[in-house]
């Protein structure tokens, strides 16, 4: 009862911050100066009929507050329209969000492949030239521009040896993505959650067989993936290594030895508790991937989420920016929850 | 000995003549903590990552200070409109070429030697008034929070949350995508404001659209930035409180603040000197992002970021050398703050320093 | 001192004997001499006590006997002589790594100093008792290890212990979990146990408790224990024989009647006089003035002229050799040399 209470004041607190994080985009959008409507209608539709029609569909010409509740009600009940696209932003930030998935898992899968290996390594050799390595790499790794590191990945990667592209993303075949898009209507609950998680292309794409799909994906990604587990590859081994240092300095891993454990054994008891600090730092790391790399997806043209937010910032397209800053916001509650139910499992101290 | 360990400890001897000259008997009162600061001067000058890291820091900010004066050309001047050739020139070392800009020219046909020494200041006085108020603001509210606890400790704690959930680099995005044209106004009205800004950053006064644009990056980045202070103060102060001397200062009778200045900061002070120091690294690579993704100022302030970004669509064929160039800049600025930071960590750890007590003692 | 030539052997009766031990720490700020030229032996069924200031080398020196010293740490040379279970006399330090191993928990066990430290929050009590038994015997299954562990916690008196072998450490009391730890140095009931200030970080009327329950599993297995601490107290109630160390030394040893009433050195009467002596009636407790000295650059001669009242020319040129009192008492001190 205890976890399920825990848990269930914690889905609680989401609500205030998220109210939070709405209104302070509402205000930070409803501070720019420059007309909104104007922006999306463009220059050349500048009829006024129809400049009064959106103000009012958007509901500019009724005070703010107003204004505010409309956007909320209008984005917790799904229907907010892309004024630029004329499309529902909703069916437009869930495709984003699916490239965006697979580029965060790709790079995880990166990251945590580069980060814990050589961080066990680090502390395994403590005060080596591994370790004086990891050191090395982790303090270059958070001092490079993440940017200059792009263009020189695809200065060799690409321009030199052509092992990815640069144009377009890899999507499963449309009677792949109708079939997904039906599951809801055939299975009741089920098919709600494997719609969703088809709706990433990758994984749609596993779903019906097109292998070539998933392939493509990854020769498309890894260059992107690649360079951003780079740059925070060596901090994560930096963290490994000090947390595990930390637990074998600690007087049960010698009451262990003196128990006469074998070496196995001891490495398996540090280990587990040195999972606790590193679960926070990969799940953060997980979270901040998941809310968009925007620099990296707008050097390798990657139509994510987080470049889709910053185009809709660049033309001052409200109603995007509003959703998709609750989408993010509501990635990160959600990624620090999972984080806390990790703990829980790991560590039976917290019993909340 | 060696040269940092006695030039630090050159620092500390003004620096308690001068609390000496003020409060007389200072020295002999905090002879310890005297003491202290030598064994950390010590064990920082052992430090070859921290002394190399100082060292680094130092150029920075030499540079900082007097790269826009000892700047050889001005950075308003659009040399290619005359001359269209002098466009992204290769670089031209010594004894194989001479008479052309030694690391070449951007876009514009500039030396992009001179034009990163405006960098320079440029980046440096970012980074530091943002680490600055962000620390300051986080600091403040974490003590706060901490200590007060109940109400207040939640609404601040609630607050943070929401800033943190933004992702902190399009939060910064949109705000300085809103800011310029309202502050824009405000340079344009106050010219002894635009003065003031203009002699900081290095630039001329006549380019205020775009000392609006960096002031904007300025408070973008102040508001992302306290969170991360606030959570770190927060969770310490928890940890400090519980202690028994806390209790004892309260039972003293103590005022809040002057628990809170007196025996709760200083507890809390080297992980903050710490992270201040990676901070300056983060936010120097911050800025350059925003002003990257053109969210900076513009012509023709010489950015570093924005260069960059400018240099990228012709990469690589004609810009390699700026990009290149202006990418180790960079990376000279961040790596040194951390390169620091990292041998900071290490010296503010009382649990190293403790272990150099015993040669100090035979020395 | 004289040179390693003679032959050390195990006397009958005795289940350890170490001699001239040294540790030294390299650490970066220079060496440090923790334990020089110690020696002493322990019988069986018998209790001897390592008394001394914090820092004077006793749990390095209980630790270094079964190579438990780590990497700054090195053992530089000695001899520690044990009998196995079966009769067979081995140098423990001389053992490779997996030798030693075996016998660790095993033979020799050790209760560590804080009890809240010594389990891993993320392990049962039970699961405790399963790896320290399983690393020596894997052929004992899960079920009769949680038997036994359920009838060495009842033993060390902990309630309804069949529910606190499923408890994790942090369900426990400190008391309760110091008495975990007993019980589970004790699961492979071994020849030997060594325990690290047992009582420090517990409540007064828990500490005397914990002092009788060891004595009582002492008997009851026929161990032979070493107990190392600095409250006298405790030597007082438990121990038979009774070792000083000051600064990495040995400056005296004897039975503990002896020690208690007819001390010879310095520094252990000094000792005495500072703490509330359990046998003897002081009227005022005195301090020693001055501080353990850097064992890093240790004092020539004797380590505890520069405290010692009765401090001599030669106490700080040679170091004192060892001199018999009586049966069983020796002490190192010059003050006792005859011209």
């Amino acid at each position: 009862m205890g976890l399920a209470h825990y848990l269930a004041r914690r889905v609680i607190t989401f609500i205030p911050t998220l109210i939070g994080v709405l209104l302070i985009t509402y205000i930070v959008a409803y501070a720019i100066p420059a007309d909104p409507v104007r922006a999306w209608v463009g220059e050349k539709l500048l009829n006024r009929e129809a400049l009064e029609m959106v103000r009012k569909k958007y509901k500019f010409d009724a005070p703010w507050y107003e204004q505010f509740a409309f956007f909320v009600q209008q984005l917790l009940t799904g229907q907010l329209e892309d004024p630029i696209r004329y499309r529902n932003v909703f069916s437009e930030i869930f495709f984003r969000f699916g490239i965006t998935v697979e580029l965060a898992l790709i790079s995880f899968l990166f990251l945590v492949a580069i980060g814990i290996p050589l961080g066990i390594v680090a502390a395994m050799k403590k005060d080596s030239p591994v370790d004086f390595f990891v050191r090395i790499f982790a303090l270059i790794g958070s001092s490079l521009p993440s940017f200059v590191l792009y263009y020189f990945l695809i200065l060799i990667l690409f321009v030199y040896y052509r092992t990815t592209s640069l144009a377009g993303i890899p999507l499963p075949s449309q009677t792949c993505t109708d079939f997904i898009s039906s599951l809801p209507n055939q299975i009741p609950v089920l098919g709600y959650i494997v719609s969703a998680i088809g709706s990433v292309p990758m994984f749609g794409a596993a779903m019906c067989g097109e292998g070539g799909v998933v392939v493509e994906t990854f020769r498309r990604l890894y260059l992107p993936a690649l360079a951003l587990a780079l740059l925070s590859g060596g901090f994560i081994a930096r963290i490994v290594r000090n947390s595990i240092l930390d637990v074998m300095g600690s007087e049960f891993i010698l009451y262990a030895k003196a128990r006469g454990l074998s070496k196995l054994k001891i490495w398996g008891h540090a280990l587990k508790n040195a999972m606790i600090p590193i679960v926070t730092v990969l799940g953060l790391n997980f979270g901040g991937l998941l809310s968009g790399a925007v620099i990296a997806e707008n050097v390798f043209n990657i139509p994510g989420i987080g470049k889709y937010m910053y185009d809709a910032i660049t033309r001052l397209n409200f109603p995007v920016i509003i959703a998709s800053t609750f989408l993010v916001a509501l990635i990160y509650l959600v990624v620090n929850f999972v984080v806390d139910i990790i703990y829980a499992v790991i560590d039976p101290r917290i019993r909340y | 000995m060696n040269i940092v360990y006695r030039a630090l400890r050159i620092l500390i001897k003004i620096y308690t003549d001068i609390r000496d000259r003020i409060t007389p008997g200072w020295s002999q009162k905090n002879s310890s903590r005297i003491r202290e600061w030598e064994l950390m001067a010590y064990a920082f000058s052992k430090s070859k990552i921290g002394v190399l890291g100082g060292f680094m820091v130092f150029i920075t900010v030499v540079l900082a200070i007097i790269g826009p004066i000892i700047s050889w050309e001005p950075y308003w001047i659009y040399k290619t409109i005359t001359d269209p050739k002098l466009m992204y020139l290769p670089p031209c070392l010594p004894p194989w070429c001479s008479g052309r800009p030694i690391l070449g020219t951007d876009e514009w046909g500039r030396d992009i030697v001179a034009m990163s020494l405006y960098g320079f200041r440029i980046s440096f006085v970012i980074s530091i008034v943002v680490v600055f108020f962000g620390s300051v603001i986080g600091i403040v509210l974490g003590l706060v929070s901490g200590y007060k606890g109940g109400v207040v400790d939640e609404i601040i704690m609630r607050l943070t949350d929401i800033f943190m959930a933004f992702p902190s680099l399009i939060l910064a995005i949109a705000f300085a995508a809103v800011l310029p044209s309202r502050i824009r106004g405000f340079l344009g009205e106050n010219i002894w404001f635009r003065n003031i800004l203009s002699t900081i950053f290095g630039l001329r006064p006549q380019e205020y659209p775009q000392l609006a644009a960096l002031l904007s990056v300025w408070i973008a980045m102040v508001v992302v930035w306290w969170p991360g202070y606030t959570r770190i103060i927060r969770g310490t102060v928890l940890s400090v409180r519980e202690h028994p001397f806390i209790e004892a200062a309260k039972l003293c009778g103590l005022s809040t603040w002057r628990i809170l200045v007196k025996h709760i900061l200083p507890n809390v002070l080297s992980p903050v000197i710490v992270m201040i120091t990676f901070d300056m690294a983060t936010a120097t690579l911050f800025a350059a992002s925003l002003s990257f993704l053109g969210l900076g100022p513009q012509e023709p302030v010489p950015e570093l970021g924005y260069m960059i970004s400018k240099a990228g669509r012709y990469f690589p064929e004609r810009s390699l050398h700026v990009v290149a160039y202006l990418g180790l800049v960079l990376l000279f600025i961040a790596l040194g703050w951390n390169l620091l930071g990292d041998a900071l960590r290490d010296v503010l750890d009382p649990r190293t320093r403790r272990a150099l007590e015993f040669r100090e003692e035979k020395v | 001192m004289q040179s390693s030539g003679e032959k050390v052997v195990l006397n009958d009766g005795e289940v350890l004997r170490v001699e001239k031990l040294e540790v030294r720490f390299y650490t970066y700020a220079g060496v440090v001499h923790a334990v020089s030229n110690v020696s002493f032996y322990v019988r069986e069924g018998e209790t001897i006590a390592l008394v001394g200031e914090t820092g004077c080398g006793k749990t390095i020196t209980t630790r270094a006997i079964t190579k438990l010293i780590e990497s700054p740490g090195r053992i530089e040379s000695g001899i520690a002589l044990f009998r196995r279970r079966n009769g067979q006399i081995v140098d423990l330090l001389k053992l490779d790594d997996e030798e030693i191993r075996k016998i660790r928990g095993d033979e020799i066990a050790y209760v560590f100093q804080d009890p809240s430290a010594a389990l891993d929050p993320l392990y049962t009590v039970g699961y405790h008792f399963i790896e320290t038994v399983k690393a020596h015997r894997n052929n004992v299954s899960k079920k009769n290890i949680i038997y036994l562990a359920i009838k060495l916690l009842r033993e060390v008196a902990i309630p309804s212990p069949e529910v606190r072998v499923k408890n994790y450490p942090h369900e426990l009391s400190g008391g309760m979990r110091q008495r975990s730890v007993i019980a589970i140095s004790l699961s492979n009931m071994p020849k030997l146990l060594i325990a690290d200030e047992p009582t420090t970080n517990l409540d007064v009327t828990i500490q005397a408790q914990i002092l009788e329950l060891l004595q009582e599993l002492q008997k009851r297995y026929g161990m032979s224990m070493i107990l190392i601490t600095h409250n006298l107290g405790v030597v007082a109630e438990t121990a038979n024989r009774v070792y000083v160390m000051y600064a990495g030394k040995i400056v005296e040893e004897g039975n503990c009647e002896t020690i208690f009433y007819n001390s010879a050195h310095p520094y252990t009467q000094l000792l005495l006089k500072a703490v509330p002596n359990p046998l003897k009636k002081i009227e005022k407790l005195e301090s020693i003035p001055g501080t353990v000295p850097s064992l890093i650059n240790p004092p020539p001669g004797c380590r505890f002229h520069p405290r010692c009242p009765f401090a001599m020319d030669i106490c700080r040129k040679e170091e004192p050799p060892k001199i018999k009192l009586d049966d069983n008492h020796y002490v190192f001190c010059w003050l006792y040399t005859k011209r």
